[in-house]
């Protein structure tokens, strides 16, 4: 079909981009919906990893190398959840939390500016993966594809540890009854945090390996904070469902959207956002238990 | 009503009110205005004061570095004297936009009462403080703002930079003549210098007989993904690109460009930001072929300008931009304005700079012309490696 020749490229740019979004939006979610706390240090986080990137990485670098990154990116993450996780802790408001998240990020993102320089910087791909590949008789970059095989990989991992495993298990029972895995021998403080941490991990590897298609800037914390946000918003709290499906549409959103109507380019993802909370307002798919120890 | 026995007299309360307020307005009077110099001579005898306005925070923070380090190496070389009289400068910060620039820029002229403001990259920004420098009789240099109406000849607006029009128009005919009869594709950032810069590449490529293929305009500070706009221009059987990008958006243009093959069959042109400065570091080989077109590169082979390269990169360990020169060159005009000038308040300064002849500069030599722009030479420059590193290789002059 000549509709979808001309297209294609672009859908598979969606799919792509969604992978990444994914990948920093679901830690997002799940923190947001099982433990009901709001986290504007997310994209500050995911900068971070990126960042990480620009550290270790250098051009021509191999495969090895950008494990090791991810790795140190993953590392980095977790701890920095771990701390949010505690001072969150005391917070109960979702307001508190939004000013004292921002605040930590503001911080965040002058530290890495502080480090890093303020010019922009850009993550090489490993050697192996940088090049493109012939796609119907055009080009399209082969890290591109990879990151969509790897996002699925992470999505079923999480899938599988959340619904087939005991630490998923754990997890879920402290998000539906807290007092009562307490009362098991449980510190729920402890699993919380791992939550916390986990989600910040996964964001802080999804910012790495966005680096060689997003780069990393001062001021890409905020524009990676609002896409997870978007996502989360229309994807539904609280479900690894959600936020595929939250990223997948905007990613589509974002290329094959504008692609086809680029008068309203602008205005394209949060007028999807606006009509999703109009007729959805709690998401397309969020978790089917009931959320976090507000009352 | 019974009066509280504690409670003072009216009068007296009155008199404490206003003698506290008159004594802290006194002290925040002396400490409000302060300059980052040391000495704060009150502007008498022969010392002058030079506010310079640049970014130091922000989307911009890297064009603010470079062009404080270009006034700053003028001022050195010329032990911090210009036109003969000792120079103190205070800065401010620019910010991103004129919310922040415009302020920034008023409290220079009525706080610090420097006289003549030097700086500026964001164009809103200076637009809007053109009113305060006539009114107020301070001459502005602008070092970096390039919309194309913000130099009309006012006595105290004068510009060292560039114009985006003019930027664009200067490879118009060159880009006709290599493209032969294919079309071209033009793209830029959806903001006025985006636009201005397209017309301008419009007009000559037009007149010398080219053909556009298409134009898009890419939504400005939100687009990180421009394969849509790319597959555009591929499909339209455009032979070259002309684009206008900068910072961030050129990094991300140029690398999509190569990443979905398009630097294998459309050549890419722009202005020359589009591969100048820290940019062109993060862009890495996939900026290898592009040609731009610009005032000036660390490359331009003349001994006026290996001598600066020198000097800067022993100074900052790095190689001087466009961004750099222009303040550089802001100096030397204020070099030559004191030297001449029949006063050092703003007007004297103003008057003296619209006397001034042709000023020596790395860029080659140019003056001004009757906006108040300056009439100055364009280079077709092209990314090469050049002894293992990438730079913007000068491959001829474009205009006269």
């Amino acid at each position: 079909m000549g509709w979808l020749d001309a297209n294609l490229i672009s859908i598979l740019n969606g799919v792509a981009l969604a992978a990444l979004l994914f990948m920093i939006a679901v830690g997002l979610s799940l923190v947001f919906g099982t433990m009901d706390v709001l986290n504007l240090a997310h994209g500050a986080i995911s900068l971070a990893g990126a960042y990480v990137g620009v550290a270790m990485l250098d051009p021509g670098g191999g495969l090895g190398d950008f494990l090791v990154a991810v790795l140190a990116a993953a590392a980095l993450g977790l701890v920095l959840g771990a701390a949010l996780a505690t001072m969150t802790s005391v917070v109960t408001s979702h307001l508190r939390q939004a000013l004292l998240t921002l605040g930590i990020a503001l911080i965040a993102a002058a530290v890495l500016t502080e480090i890093f320089g303020a010019d922009v910087e850009s993550v090489p791909a490993p050697s192996g993966l940088a090049g493109s590949v012939d796609l119907l008789g055009k080009q399209y970059p082969l890290y591109r594809l990879v990151v969509i095989g790897i996002a699925v990989l992470i999505a079923l991992v999480l899938y599988v540890v959340l619904e087939r495993t005991s630490v998923g298990a754990i997890v879920r029972a402290t998000v539906a009854d807290r007092g009562m895995v307490e009362a098991l021998g449980i510190r729920s403080s402890l699993v919380l945090a791992g939550v916390f941490g986990f989600g910040a991990a996964l964001a802080s590897v999804g910012g790495l390996l966005a680096g060689p298609v997003l780069g990393a800037q001062p001021g890409l914390d905020n524009t990676v904070l609002l896409l997870a946000l978007v996502v989360v918003v229309i994807g539904g709290l609280g479900s690894i469902r959600g936020a595929l499906l939250g990223a997948l549409l905007v990613g589509q959103v974002q290329t094959l959207g504008v692609s086809l109507l680029p008068e309203q380019a602008s205005f394209l993802l949060f007028g999807a956002m606006a009509l999703v909370l109009l007729l959805r307002p709690q998401g397309l798919l969020p978790a089917r238990t009931a959320t976090g120890a507000h009352s | 009503m019974a009066a509280h026995p504690r409670r003072r007299p009216k009068t007296v309360r009155i008199f404490v009110a206003g003698a506290t307020s008159m004594v802290l307005a006194t002290a925040l009077a002396a400490c409000g205005g302060g300059s980052l110099s040391s000495e704060s001579s009150s502007g008498g005898g022969d010392s002058v004061k030079i506010g310079l306005v640049v970014p130091a925070s922000g989307v911009y923070e890297p064009l603010g570095i470079d062009m404080t380090r270009g006034f700053e190496l003028y001022l050195e070389q010329h032990s911090g004297e210009l036109g003969g009289r000792e120079i103190e400068v205070v800065e401010a910060d620019e910010g991103e936009g004129p919310d922040t620039g415009v302020p920034a820029t008023t409290k220079l002229i009525t706080q610090d009462r420097v006289q003549a403001v030097v700086g500026l990259v964001n164009s809103a920004t200076a637009l809007g403080v053109k009113e305060t420098v006539v009114s107020s009789e301070v001459p502005l240099i602008v070092a970096n703002a390039g919309a194309d109406d913000l130099a009309d000849g006012s006595e105290y607006v004068w510009r060292t930079s560039f114009s985006n029009g003019a930027v664009g128009e200067s490879l118009g005919a060159t880009v006709a003549e290599e493209v032969g009869d294919a079309p071209v594709y033009v793209m830029a950032a959806d903001y006025a210098a985006g636009a201005e810069s397209i017309a301008g590449f419009k007009k000559s490529f037009e007149a010398a007989g080219g053909t556009i293929a298409g134009e898009s305009l890419t939504p400005f500070g939100t687009t990180s993904d421009y394969q849509p706009y790319l597959s555009k221009a591929q499909n339209s059987g455009a032979g070259a690109i002309y684009a206008f990008y900068a910072g961030a958006e050129a990094v991300s243009f140029v690398k999509q460009y190569k990443a979905f093959g398009l630097s294998e069959s459309v050549q890419l042109y722009g202005a020359g930001f589009l591969t100048e400065g820290g940019v062109l570091a993060a862009q890495g080989q996939d900026a290898l072929g592009v040609k731009t077109a610009l005032h000036y590169s660390s490359l331009l082979d003349t001994t006026e300008n290996q001598e600066f390269v020198e000097a800067y990169t022993e100074a900052y360990d790095a190689p001087p931009t466009a961004y750099a020169v222009q303040a550089y060159d802001a100096a030397a005009v204020l070099d030559a304005a004191l030297e001449g000038a029949e006063g050092t308040d703003g007007a004297a300064i103003a008057a003296a700079i619209g006397e001034l002849g042709e000023i020596a500069s790395p860029r080659g030599p140019w003056s001004f012309d009757d906006d108040h722009n300056p009439a100055q030479p364009y280079f077709l420059r092209e990314v090469q490696d050049v002894d293992g590193t990438l730079g913007n290789a000068v491959v001829n002059q474009l205009n006269e």
